[in-house]
């Protein structure tokens, strides 16, 4: 750079020559100009606000929100499908099986990390998992941002009579087929080993319970008397 | 640049109102208040009492206007910029956000008051009360009727020009003490900006100032009392409405008001010379600059639209004047009953105080809908245009005057109009 | 002192640091009263900087001497997370790096993964694609339009680009669910069919958008003080917008006729093109210089209108069918890479994949245009003043998010 000003000027705005021209449509441009945007403004100043006050009216909030997730826990079957589509793995789950009954111990959600993908919506099989309409998730405490979506701990009422049933239909069979074996060693002069009923094998349960349980499930104790 | 900026400045602003005060001490206006306090004093209670507790009314007084004026003016800026896009603004703290002011107040109180280390301690302290203080000064030359006023001086508006000046060494001060670059920015900023304001605010106020022929502001307004109390300079002659646009503008960079506002620009200098001041600190400045633009509006409103003379004043006088009552220099009768003087001061009061809460609505307006201008603008605008333009006004309602106006002083319409 | 402009600003001169010119005794004159040069720390909080950037700039009072962006504060590994996710986990990520406009990341992803697989998109999926991605692209240039405003002090028009964009959002919410991160287009189509009503309600929103643009116009663009803070400011030449790889509203803004929509054209742009039903708006200089913020600004405020008249084509010409290719659940990408660059509203936002054939990419390179973008201040700013710094960071119209990933 040759010339002999101090400052560099490449990017300096262009100066243009201030003519008698200039000056009166700088004036009245910059007058106009203003007058037209305060006429923008004054407008919507006498207007009514289209903001809500927040806590008392709320704007309505479409089906398709993707906000906090509720569970349908009847419905799950516990096949890891939401979990596994995360892609920052914020889902956990934690179930006993049996038989076909599922005794729920947690269904975590990590909130921390959850960036409401809706990932973990689509894979269901079950069509049990959603996200809901509510946005306000408000806490002073970390630790409560890993929320719990299941509303009942244990095994639903009906769960519990189904598994009853279905052991106690099981047992009968047993028993059936044992004294049936008895009679037959019996006739064949044999003494027959009585066996217990074995384990129901681990399979999905076919159809989800009707209604979830009220309170919260016995224990198992009692379940088995 | 600083140090030749400061003590120049300080100079030159501190004589002037040296001199203005030197001049108005004689006609000083709790003279009233003085005369009032010795009548009712009990006698036990020295003599020496009473022109302490006239001052000390006075700025009772003086600063509670101030925080009514900085208090609701904070409240309407956020109601008139919550409506103009299209908001509410604050309503939660009473109906429609009523008490803000009253919440902001305590909240400001409660506040931290930071320090930050580097900082020139002292400056630091002093800055917002010096701000606040000449502010208040020349809230004393203002007077609210023609009855109420601290100090009716004859330069009223040479010191309420020459203190308001001074705000800006405590804004260069803050700006200089808070050992923040922003806050030096901001604080040249307004340095340059109110060096080169002063001038077309000066000038352009030369030409309500030609007509009237008074600093005084009380007989300013009562030379505007005529025509139904309509009898305003901004009607009298072609130049007025440019040469209010120009005070208009000028007021505007004077208050720091968008789009003048570099010496706080937020976008830019995070919050200029206040970035480093918190809580009560912090609203001094607020206070000063709504007051600042109160004050300015309220000037406008006593050269160019009329002062305290509208229709009101016209009909308290119309009303309660008696007949043969001594007149004004303006012309028009003095009130000699009680009923009669509470009538006009309330009418007076009211119309001050109404035009120049437009004006502030006015600079409310513009500030939401104008960008910022760039720091070589502003000189441009005030140096090459404002001056020179203000300048023409001058001229021309000079020739007016002396020409034209004479010429028209009968009056041309009929004569049942005659107030 | 009169101030001319070099005839060839191009001149390889502003990629070296300015400031150091300066202590070369070309100033020899005025050493005197030279004070030292002040190193003014913008950022990394800062309001004009649109996010955690920070730009270091010397400055000699109000003149800026030189300057120096410091990027990385919002960086989030985002092109690693890529090659550590399933192909369609990756999906929301796209979403957060230009958090303005989600829509056209999740569009170009989407279309790099899809190029690989030799994808057939249903027709609706296409149409529903562009609508969503140009509705994006208004709301994107709405915060452009409204946070420069913010920057040059104006404070309103912020206000009122939110309120469009408000809307804006809410359609998306309808769509998809949500407000900013939309993760609606997805590989193979789009993941929800338009839900009723939702097409109508689009064809209002451009309606009323077209009365509130020219709102826009008038309040902020043709505002006399908004001409003069950015008119003849931040000059980029057209060899200088070439050189520093910029693009979108960056190059049409210096007069460069290229828009990929149009030039390379994807998905429907070429049939809309083809129709006429959008033209490139390009900077003319109207104002000032060729190249200067105001025709940034410009290209912006007029694209606004023509996304308008791309979204009512696809309005008219929208038909019903399935929106979702035939997938599998589980996403395998044959072997093989592809390069796909679509037009975000900052400018060319390219994807690069490779797969391996397994169901995680072996690389995911993001090209954002406003890392692009944003190299341009470093010879911009030297010789300017400190509020067109401003005005000039502004221009670019930045996500950080984007530059940093």
């Amino acid at each position: 750079m040759s010339s002999t000003l101090h400052r560099p000027t490449h990017n300096h705005p262009t100066v243009r020559p201030l003519t008698a021209r200039a000056y009166v449509k700088n004036v009245v441009d910059s007058m106009m100009t203003t007058l037209k945007g305060m006429r923008i403004t004054g407008k919507y100043l006498l207007q009514k606000p289209i903001t809500v006050q927040y806590p008392d009216e709320r704007l309505p909030i479409p089906n398709r929100y993707r906000g906090i997730h509720y569970l349908e826990q009847e419905k799950c079957i516990e096949c890891l499908a939401c979990a596994r589509a995360c892609p920052i793995d914020c889902i956990e789950m934690d179930a006993i099986r049996h038989g076909k009954e599922l005794e729920w111990i947690s269904f975590t959600l990590d909130y921390q990390k959850c960036m409401f993908c809706e990932l973990c919506v689509y894979p269901c099989p079950k069509d049990c998992i959603h996200m809901g309409t509510e946005y306000a998730f408000v806490s002073f405490d970390r630790s409560e941002f890993k929320h719990d979506l299941l509303s009942y701990k244990g095994m639903a009422r009906e769960a519990k009579t189904r598994m009853i049933e279905a052991e106690a239909k099981k047992k009968a069979k047993a028993e059936a087929k044992a004294a049936k074996e008895a009679a037959k060693a019996a006739e064949s002069g044999e003494v027959a080993v009585e066996e217990p009923p074995k384990q129901p094998a681990e399979e999905p349960a076919e159809e989800p319970a009707e209604e979830p349980a009220d309170e919260p499930a016995a224990e198992d104790d009692e379940a088995s008397e | 640049m600083l140090t030749l900026t400061l003590p120049m400045i300080g100079k030159l602003a501190i004589t002037d109102v040296a001199t203005t005060v030197a001049a108005a001490a004689p006609a000083a206006g709790t003279n009233q208040l003085r005369t009032f306090l010795t009548g009712v004093k009990p006698e036990f209670v020295p003599a020496w009492a009473v022109p302490i507790t006239a001052v000390l009314l006075a700025v009772a007084v003086a600063m509670g206007i101030v925080s009514i004026v900085a208090a609701f003016g904070t409240l309407a800026e956020r109601k008139v910029s919550g409506h103009i896009q299209c908001r509410n603004g604050p309503m939660r703290a009473g109906w429609h956000g009523i008490l803000q002011p009253l919440a902001d107040g305590v909240k400001l109180m409660l506040k931290e008051d930071m320090i930050p280390i580097g900082a020139d301690k002292i400056l630091f302290l002093l800055s917002p009360s010096l701000v606040l203080g000449s502010l208040l000064g020349a809230m004393a030359v203002f007077p609210l009727a023609p009855d109420f006023y601290f100090a009716d001086i004859d330069l009223g508006i040479f010191a309420i020009l020459a203190l308001t000046s001074t705000t800006t060494i405590g804004v260069i001060m803050a700006g200089w003490s808070s050992n923040s670059k922003w806050s030096l920015y901001g604080a040249m900023r307004e340095a340059a900006q109110v060096v080169a304001y002063e001038i077309p605010l000066g000038i352009s106020l030369l030409v309500p100032l030609i007509v009237c022929g008074t600093f005084n502001l009380i007989e300013v307004s009562d030379q505007q009392a005529g025509w139904f109390g309509m009898g305003w300079y901004i009607f009298r002659s072609p130049m007025m409405i440019p040469a209010f646009v120009l005070f208009f503008i000028a007021i505007l960079a004077e208050t720091k008001r968008a789009p003048f506002d570099l010496p706080e620009a937020e976008s830019e200098l995070v919050a200029g010379f206040l970035t480093e001041y918190s809580g009560i600190r912090w609203s001094f400045f607020f206070m000063e600059e709504y007051a600042a633009m109160f004050l300015f509006s309220a000037v406008g409103a006593f050269f160019f639209f009329g002062g305290f003379e509208s229709p009101l004043t016209w009909g308290a006088r119309a009303i309660f004047a008696e007949t043969g009552a001594p007149l004004s220099p303006g012309g028009t009768p003095i009130m000699t009953t009680l009923g009669g003087q509470i009538a006009l001061t309330l009418a007076a009061a009211l119309g001050i105080c109404v035009k120049a809460s437009f004006g502030l609505f006015l600079m409310m307006w513009i500030r939401w809908t104008l960008p910022r201008i760039r720091i070589d603008q502003v000189m441009t605008m005030g140096y090459k245009y404002l001056t020179p333009l203000s300048l023409l006004c001058v001229l021309v309602t000079g020739v007016h005057e002396a020409l034209i106006w004479p010429s028209l002083l009968e009056p041309w319409w009929p004569d049942f109009l005659q107030p | 002192m009169a101030i001319q402009n070099q005839p060839d600003r191009h001149e390889p001169s502003y990629t070296e640091g300015e400031a150091r010119s300066l202590d070369t005794g070309e100033r020899e004159y005025m050493l005197d009263v030279r004070t030292q040069d002040m190193e003014l720390n913008m950022g990394p909080q800062h309001p004009a900087t649109h996010g955690v950037m920070r730009i270091l700039i010397r400055a000699d009072g109000e003149l800026c001497t030189g300057a120096q962006p410091h990027l990385g504060y919002l960086h989030r590994c985002a092109e690693k997370i890529g090659e550590s996710v399933e192909w369609l986990q990756y999906l929301p990520y796209t979403d957060r790096y230009d958090y303005l406009a989600a829509m056209n990341n999740n569009l170009g992803y989407s279309m790099a993964v899809e190029k690989v697989m030799g994808l057939e998109i249903p027709r609706r999926a296409l149409m529903l694609r562009t609508i969503c991605a140009e509705l994006n692209r208004i709301g994107s240039h709405l915060i452009a339009y409204g946070t420069y405003g913010l920057d040059l002090g104006a404070f309103t028009p912020f206000l009122y680009a939110f309120r469009e964009r408000e809307w804006m959002m809410a359609l998306f919410e309808k769509i998809c669910g949500a407000r900013l991160t939309y993760s609606y287009i997805r590989i193979g189509g789009v993941f929800n069919d338009a839900p009723p009503g939702w097409l109508e309600e689009v064809m209002r929103f451009c309606d009323v958008f077209d009365v509130k643009w020219q709102e826009y116009v008038d309040l902020l663009m043709n505002n006399h003080l908004f001409v003069g803070r950015t008119a003849d400011v931040g000059v980029i030449p057209k060899e200088m917008a070439i050189d520093f790889g910029l693009s979108g509203p960056m190059v049409r803004g210096s007069g460069i006729d290229w828009d990929i929509r149009r030039d390379m054209p994807y998905e429907l742009y070429g049939e809309i093109c083809a129709d006429g039903a959008f033209e490139v708006p390009l900077g003319t200089g109207a104002k000032g210089t060729l190249g200067d913020c105001w025709d940034r600004f410009y290209v912006r405020v007029m694209e606004m209108r023509e996304s308008i008249k791309i979204v009512r084509w696809c309005l008219a010409n929208i038909e019903p069918g399935p929106v979702l290719a035939d997938i599998p659940k589980t996403l395998r990408v044959p072997p093989g890479e592809a390069y796909v660059a679509i037009e975000n509203p900052r400018g060319e936002l390219g994807h690069y994949v490779v797969s391996d054939g397994s169901k995680v990419a072996v690389r995911c390179r993001v090209r954002g245009p406003s890392f692009s973008n944003i190299s341009v201040t470093e010879a911009l700013l030297p010789g300017t003043l400190v509020a067109d710094a401003v005005a000039i960071i502004g221009s670019t119209d930045i996500v950080v998010g984007e530059t940093d990933r």
